[in-house]
């Protein structure tokens, strides 16, 4: 059937092409429709219980959707430069959905001197002296309120900050805001020494431009590398020219399937095109070299012919590798980020559908425009030598020390899972880019000079009115702040207690010490100088609710979990059973995904290596198939793991799914490996050689693909992001990895095992008849019968040949398929033809039964097809098949019995 | 005569009540305000009882109670005063102006939990809003026209009403601050507009409940301020006015009044936050 299936296009090609085309064409209308999302809410976990308090405390205390502008100037003191900073401030107003701008010209000051209370703007208007600016920065830089927040410490930098709102719900609202900012900085550029501005409209900018320019270089990059790749190997130009073909048709496919379903494109879809172009061409690689081998094997130089030999070798194993890498793909959807979930709906897609175009096209290309020779050279090229330099090499240790071999690995396992317990976690959006950056650079400019640009909210909630008045309530956020200042994490808090003892400071006079109001009645009239707005992100408007702004730099995921953790522990113990303590924060949510990032992939895994196992052991009918076929997927994750514990590379979205799509991917060349062994099973009793001949075959689509891939892979070091770029490397040496473990390991456990394909046994071919006829499976089903057919081996002689010699010792049993033997019984007194055997008869069994010289010849009358069942192999083979066995071992009993029958009455006679 | 005579009787003898629609058709914007002033400011000594709701971005609102207190002495100097009864925590809080016949004005606080003494409010802007309001003290006093230059703008006739524009720019500024919507029938401002460095309005103040207080002179009942930017509002409803000299009496407006005159605190939780 899967045969049929591969043939589809060869024998219906009109209505195939016309398919094709018709969905490709249907797919491109899907393009113009694909939404981007650069969002940080895709990156957080759609069940996290934080994202209702994280709305509620927005809602409530304000958006943190705010851009820092770095003003920076030696000379920002002077009339010259504040001027410039007014018209900037000014003109930003200016700006569409900008709500507000808060600057040096927006601030405020309270200062008390001798019954009188100065509250008034920072700087009404542009001060005209140097002197007058600089009273103006020391008054500033006395309010405890605005440094770090507004100006640095050393009075150089000051900050302006700007609120914006999409309002209007506008689809390019970032892009927007951020080019129209942008534009005005860029003409006060000349004004300042340093002026760039940080916030979320830039960083979903660079993270949309970074992808489109991902897409546009990456894909591309990937198509030539691989060709190159391929053309080096293969030598055909028609093996560099298939993935073209199908991989061009899957991009266009999932973009199609993409915008027409809205599932968005994000930061890791920059790498989707080049997944499909390296992952898609590997099957495209095993179709040629299956083509090939059609070819070569002598069946003329018919393209037809040549595809028929690869739909019947490839078809199966082309199917499964298809299902394995999606599922590597789609257990990914286990995540419950969102950046995760839609890569993996993508990318899984691509998969299953660029199988589905390998399938319908490969054969219907091929056959019209494949190669009609073997290139003459594959056999001498590099491509082949090398492959045959890695096996021989390979093959020293496997077969004078495979256990050693074993054992190594083993320990190299061990040293690197312990490395991998200490991988760390990381998942904040600004680690997404490369340090050198200029982004990167800017917001550690921001965090050096003002505070960093990462917020997130303490809030204690009393549940009643006015709590917030009582100074004991505004002692304990203080007790807060004082703890964040002794933790030496974060950069800068601000709450309403900096605000009351500002006020209190100021109207005491007490300057220097920055003392609580000390009655709820002065706490309230304080508070009457401050406009609302000024003390909306700090208290709820009944003042049953405080919170404490906090300001950080801290990337590391696992660091910034462990600090809030401690500051949770503390917290709450302040917050005693008076206050509801919360700490919430789009950025906490964000990088609190990382461990549950961590937890998903380990499912995800998991997930996969069962299904794998299961699938695996399916294919094989042996659970010892399954374990086997895991071992070289296994040894890789294990070695990637370890190297990113000692090299410090973080799991991050990127990384995390290495394991699990390379686990999807590595797992197709051993199923290749065996099905090619299993094959060559079935004509020869010698596993050793069955395995040597079955490497030497897959050796070199084993390596080229895996070199392609690694090589395709490594394309995605050129990414705008790091955590692609780590993504790639680390994909591409696990492919690497996975080639060694396959070729290396795999054959030293398959020479141990005998393996029986589903897929064989379901496309199994004999003479019913004769298999219906024989005692030898009497009583068996015909499931049965098929195992056990394939666990012996399939001999053809001629006419003449000899099958069995007399006193000779031997142990096989052999079941006549079709044909005729006779048996002949050598005395000295001369030959005796002791009986003639038709299809259905079996000989031998007595050999089978116990080691003893053979009692006559037995020799082919005419072309004779038999099964032959050797004792050892069939010990070996059968003891996980007790069943069988046992039908066997009866049916033999009764062969046995009649025969003695026949001998008796022939003695009577 | 004294200044407070001389602008009373120019009023009634320059904008006979009922004629103001046609006297001023055209009249220029100064020439308006003064008009406006000199109606509707007759009464030198006014006292509320009033209600302040403030409204935030939520809709959540928060209520304060507070007697307002203005009197304009003969020399034109204007005393006012908002006297705050509650919520309990800022009962007896008081905002005082004075705005001297030369123009000068000066403010204090006086904060009972604070001290005895008035606080005297230095270098703010007579713009800037008070006590955690969207007003300003000039948008209850009104403005000090020498201040201003007014432009009269094109008139507007909203659902059937006759509108006479004015834009306000306030001296040695580049860019009208206010712009006011006078009824044409009474000259009564219903509507002003406070407009930032670009023109856009960033406040809208409304008045309604309007109401005629007898001799051609209208009073709002509410007043209303709305921060469109910020987008909260300060609504002041008059539950009780008086016309009378002796409820706003000189020396009142002193820390010594203020401190004798201290109501005893009276917890009331109903109050504020709603």
């Amino acid at each position: 059937m899967i045969s049929r299936l591969f043939m589809l296009g060869l024998r219906y090609p009109a209505p195939v092409l016309f398919a094709l085309i018709a969905v490709t064409l249907f797919a491109m209308a899907g393009i113009p429709r694909l939404q981007v999302d650069t969002s940080f809410d895709s990156l957080i976990p759609a069940d996290d219980p934080d994202r209702v308090v994280y709305q509620r405390v927005m809602e409530e205390f304000g958006s943190d959707n705010k851009i820092v502008i770095y003003v920076g100037d030696d000379d920002l003191w002077t009339p010259a430069r504040l001027a410039a900073l007014d018209r900037m401030q000014r003109e930003l107003q200016g700006v569409e959905d900008v709500t507000r701008v808060e600057s040096l010209f927006s601030l405020r000051t309270i200062e008390g001197i001798q019954g009188r209370v100065d509250s008034q703007p920072l700087m009404a208007d542009v001060p005209r002296t140097v002197e007058e600016a600089v009273r103006v920065r020391e008054r500033a830089l006395a309010n405890p309120l605005y440094p770090g927040n507004f100006l640095s410490r050393d009075g150089r930098v000051t900050a302006v900050i700007v609120s914006i709102d999409d309002a209007n719900n506008r689809p390019d609202f970032n892009e927007a805001v951020y080019t129209d900012i942008e534009s005005l900085l860029e003409r006060h550029r000349t004004d300042f020494s340093d002026l760039f501005q940080v916030g979320a409209p830039r960083i979903h900018n660079e993270l949309t431009t970074s992808l489109f320019e991902d897409f546009r270089i990456l894909g591309p990059l990937s198509a030539v590398v691989l060709v190159l790749a391929i053309l080096l190997f293969l030598r055909s130009g028609m093996a560099g020219m298939l993935p073209l073909v199908t991989s061009g048709l899957t991009i266009i496919w999932t973009f199609g399937m993409l915008g027409w379903t809205g599932v968005p494109l994000n930061i890791l879809s920059a790498m989707i095109p080049a997944l499909i172009v390296v992952i898609g061409s590997t099957e495209d690689t095993h179709i040629m070299a299956a083509y090939f081998r059609g070819l070569k094997e002598g069946v003329a130089d018919s393209r037809r012919t040549a595809v028929s030999y690869l739909a019947r070798h490839t078809g199966l194993p082309l199917i499964l590798t298809v299902i394995t890498t999606s599922l590597g793909f789609a257990s990914n959807l286990f995540s419950n980020i969102g950046l995760i979930q839609q890569f993996a709906i993508a990318a899984s897609f691509a998969m299953v559908m660029n199988g589905v175009i390998t399938l319908l096209a490969a054969p219907m290309l091929l056959a019209w425009f494949g190669p009609k020779e073997r290139p003459l050279d594959l056999d001498d090229a590099a491509s082949s030598r090398l492959p045959d330099r890695i096996v021989r090499l390979f093959r020293i240790s496997q077969d004078r020390a495979p256990l050693h071999t074993l054992a190594i690995t083993g320990l190299l396992c061990v040293f690197f899972i312990y490395h991998a317990s200490q991988l760390q976690v990381t998942n904040d959006p600004l680690s997404y880019f490369p340090s050198h950056r200029p982004l990167i650079q800017e917001t550690n400019r921001i965090h050096r000079d003002l505070a960093g640009v990462r917020v997130f909210y303490v809030t204690l909630d009393a549940g009643t009115e006015r709590a917030f008045m009582e100074p004991r309530s505004i002692a304990r956020l203080a007790e807060i702040q004082r703890f964040m200042e002794r933790q030496g994490a974060f950069d800068l808090t601000t709450s309403l207690a900096d605000h009351l003892a500002l006020v209190n400071r100021e109207f005491r006079g007490e300057f220097g010490e920055l003392a609580l109001p000390e009655t709820r009645q002065l706490v309230a009239q304080y508070l009457l100088f401050f406009h609302r707005s000024d003390l909306e992100s700090y208290v709820s408007h009944d003042f049953s609710k405080a919170n404490i702004v906090v300001r950080h730099n801290i990337g590391d995921s696992h660091l910034l979990n462990r600090y809030v953790a401690e500051l949770q522990d503390v917290v709450e113990h302040i917050a005693g059973s008076d206050f509801r303590a919360t700490i919430v924060g789009e950025n906490l949510m964000i990088n609190r995904a990382a461990e549950s990032l961590m937890i998903a992939q380990v499912k995800a895994l998991g997930l996969l290596l069962v299904l794998i196992f299961l699938i695996m052991s399916a294919m094989f009918t042996s659970f010892k198939g399954g374990a086997i076929a895991l071992i070289p997927a296994i040894i890789p994750i294990a070695v990637i793991f370890g190297i990113m514990g000692l090299l410090g590379i973080p799991l991050n979205p990127g990384t995390a799914m290495v394991a699990v799509i390379s686990v999807g991917i590595a797992i197709d060349g051993t199923i290749h490996l065996l099905a090619r062994y299993n094959e060559l099973c079935r004509r020869t009793s010698d596993y050793v050689s069955a395995v040597h001949a079955a490497v030497k075959e897959e050796a070199t689509p084993l390596i080229v693909s895996s070199l392609a891939l690694a090589l395709g892979f490594g394309t995605l070091l050129f990414s705008n992001f790091t955590i692609i770029a780590q993504f790639g490397a680390l994909a591409a040496a696990t492919m690497v990895f996975s080639v060694i473990a396959n070729l290396l390991i795999t054959p030293i456990i398959m020479t141990r095992i005998r393996l029986i394909g589903l897929y064989q046994i379901l496309a199994l071919s004999v003479d019913r008849e004769a298999l219906d006829r024989t005692i030898l499976f009497d009583g068996m089903s015909g499931y049965q019968r098929r195992k056990a057919v394939l666990i012996s081996e399939l001999s053809d002689f001629s006419a003449g040949e000899l099958l069995v010699e007399q006193d000779t010792i031997g142990r096989s049993m052999y079941l006549i398929l079709s044909g005729e033997v006779e048996v002949v019984r050598r005395d000295p007194t001369g030959d005796r033809t002791l009986a003639t055997l038709k299809p259905g008869q079996v000989f031998g069994e007595i050999g089978f039964i116990r080691e003893a010289l053979r009692t006559a010849d037995v020799r082919a009358v005419s072309k004779v097809s038999t099964l032959r069942f050797d004792y050892d192999r069939m010990q070996a083979d059968l003891k996980f098949f007790p069943n069988i066995v046992a039908k066997l071992n009866f049916n033999i009993c009764r062969i046995l019995g009649e025969r003695l029958a026949d001998m008796v009455e022939q003695a009577k006679r | 005569m004294n200044l407070r005579a001389l602008m009373l009787a120019s009023v009634l003898s320059v904008t006979p009540v009922g004629a103001d629609e046609n006297g001023h058709a055209d009249a220029s914007g100064r020439a308006l305000m003064d008009a406006v002033q000199a109606r509707h400011h007759q009464y030198p000594y006014i006292y509320e009882e009033q209600s302040m709701m403030l409204t935030d971005r939520h809709g959540r609102r928060e209520t304060r109670r507070m007697r307002s207190y203005m009197r304009i002495e003969d020399d034109g100097a204007v005393k006012f005063m908002l006297l705050f009864d509650s919520p309990t925590e800022v009962q007896g809080v008081a905002v005082m102006a004075i705005r001297e016949s030369g123009g000068a004005t000066r403010k204090y606080f006086y904060l009972p939990a604070f001290g005895e003494d008035l606080l005297e409010a230095t270098g703010s802007s007579s713009a800037e809003h008070f006590l955690g309001t969207d007003f300003a003290i000039e948008d209850l006093t009104g403005e000090a026209l020498d201040d201003f230059e007014y432009t009269r703008l094109r008139d507007h006739r909203v659902n059937g009403v006759d509108h006479f524009i004015v834009e306000a720019q306030r001296r040695g500024e580049a860019t009208p601050a206010l712009r006011h919507h006078i009824l044409s029938d009474n000259l009564f401002i219903v509507r002003t507009d406070h407009l930032d460095q670009f023109g856009r309005v960033s406040k809208r103040q409304t008045f309604h409940d309007l109401r005629p207080v007898g001799g051609g002179v209208w009073r709002a009942n509410i007043v209303r301020m709305d921060d469109l930017r910020a987008n909260h509002q300060s609504l002041i409803r008059i539950e009780h006015r008086v016309f009378s000299r002796d409820y706003v009496p000189s020396e009142m407006f002193s820390a010594e009044w203020l401190v004798d005159n201290q109501r005893p605190i009276i917890a009331n939780t109903a109050e504020g936050d709603q």
